[in-house]
């Protein structure tokens, strides 16, 4: 281990110090600096907690609104589609609904 | 070994999964239409062939995350592969969701005289757009903004920053998901109410589907970041991870301009 570390050194140096190697690059990537990385990383950080305000001021109006009622339609042919049971019984996974 | 390797590339060892998650795949289908007609021992050999699959899947992603953190075998020419794999795996999921968008489509822009010749059908009551509907498009996109910060984050070297920005996608995910469920719970109609409901139901669980994907998805990352297992250099199951989201949260406008919005005036 120790001397495979101290050949690859060597052949580093050889080579000429630590040239960038392009094949060290990342794919896919802008290559921006660690510097523009973490403004970039404080100005999304900013945006996310926008979000969140908005996405909570609008839940704090939605939930308090309470749940919208819908009268029963009349019984289409279309409606309510049985054509045999479900393995679990005779109704839907989200059928079962508050009659108030 | 590594030693007298002369190449980049990642010769992979024998492996038990690929097999073993075929196996669990053929009982869940089996079991599967089993159940859906209900012949006896569906249900069993439906559970077993998911808990067979679930299986496989930890091990094989726990051999390959130990293939790229510990054997040290992801080098730059091998991390390519997972990453086109990647790309054109969201690319089959775009077509696959572009299908059930397209069928909502088809059925809506010229109703059929079965249904009263107009969209929504007669009788089905639809959900206002402007409430949950319109939030549950805000939150995933916010939380698109927090993988992004986790993104940057992770690429300044800020590792605890990112931890707590993919603590706020998990959580903005969880979010969601619990109100699409509040959201299906008062829905008017369900997935057997004509082919509104077909449609409706289909194409936004199957999303619904993807979100929870995506959440688990992103949980990982947050525990490997946690872990330190991704760098500055080296993170594409991270990468993976962002784009996967931000495929969700974009194929969320869809529905919500198409089906909610447009489908439901």
């Amino acid at each position: 281990m120790a001397s495979a570390i101290l050949r690859s050194s060597l052949r580093t140096a050889l080579r000429g110090g630590s040239r960038p190697n392009p094949a060290s690059k990342r794919s896919f990537s802008s290559g921006a600096s660690a510097e523009e990385e973490a403004r970039e990383a404080a100005k999304w950080e900013k945006i996310t907690y926008a979000g969140i305000a908005g996405c909570t001021i609008l839940a704090v109006v939605n939930l308090s609104k309470g749940h919208p009622h819908f009268d029963e339609p009349p019984p289409y042919p279309y409606l309510h589609i049985r054509n045999k049971e479900f393995p679990w019984g005779p109704d839907g996974l989200f059928e079962v609904k508050e009659h108030h | 070994m590594i030693e007298s390797q002369r190449h980049s590339y990642h010769l992979v060892d024998p492996s038990p999964w690929p097999i073993s998650g075929s196996l669990g795949a053929l009982a869940t289908t089996v079991g599967g239409v089993m159940y859906m007609h209900s012949f006896q021992g569906g249900a069993t050999l439906l559970s077993l062939g998911l808990i067979f699959i679930l299986y496989t899947m930890f091990v094989w992603w726990r051999d390959v995350l130990r293939e790229s953190t510990l054997e040290g075998h992801h080098t730059k020419v091998v991390q390519l592969g997972p990453r086109y794999g990647f790309i054109l795996f969201i690319v089959s999921e775009v077509m696959f969701l572009f299908a059930l968008f397209r069928a909502s489509s088809h059925s809506s822009l010229a109703p059929t005289v079965e249904i009263g010749g107009i969209w929504p059908p007669k009788g089905i009551a639809v959900l206002d757009p402007r409430e949950i509907p319109f939030l549950n498009t805000l939150i995933p996109l916010s939380s698109g903004a927090a993988v992004t910060w986790a993104h940057h984050a992770i690429l300044a070297g800020k590792e605890k920053r990112a931890v707590y920005a993919l603590v706020a996608t998990v959580s903005l995910a969880l979010v969601f998901t619990a109100f699409q469920g509040m959201e299906y719970y008062q829905a008017p109609s369900t997935i057997s109410d004509s082919i509104y409901g077909s449609t409706f139901f289909l194409a936004t669980g199957f999303h619904g589907f993807h979100v929870i994907i995506g959440t688990l998805f992103s949980i990982i990352c947050g525990i490997r970041q946690y872990l330190g297992h991704l760098t500055k250099e080296h993170h594409v199951g991270f990468e993976a991870a962002a784009w996967y989201w931000h495929f969700v949260d974009v194929v969320r406008l869809f529905p919500f301009v198409s089906i909610y919005w447009w489908g439901g005036i």
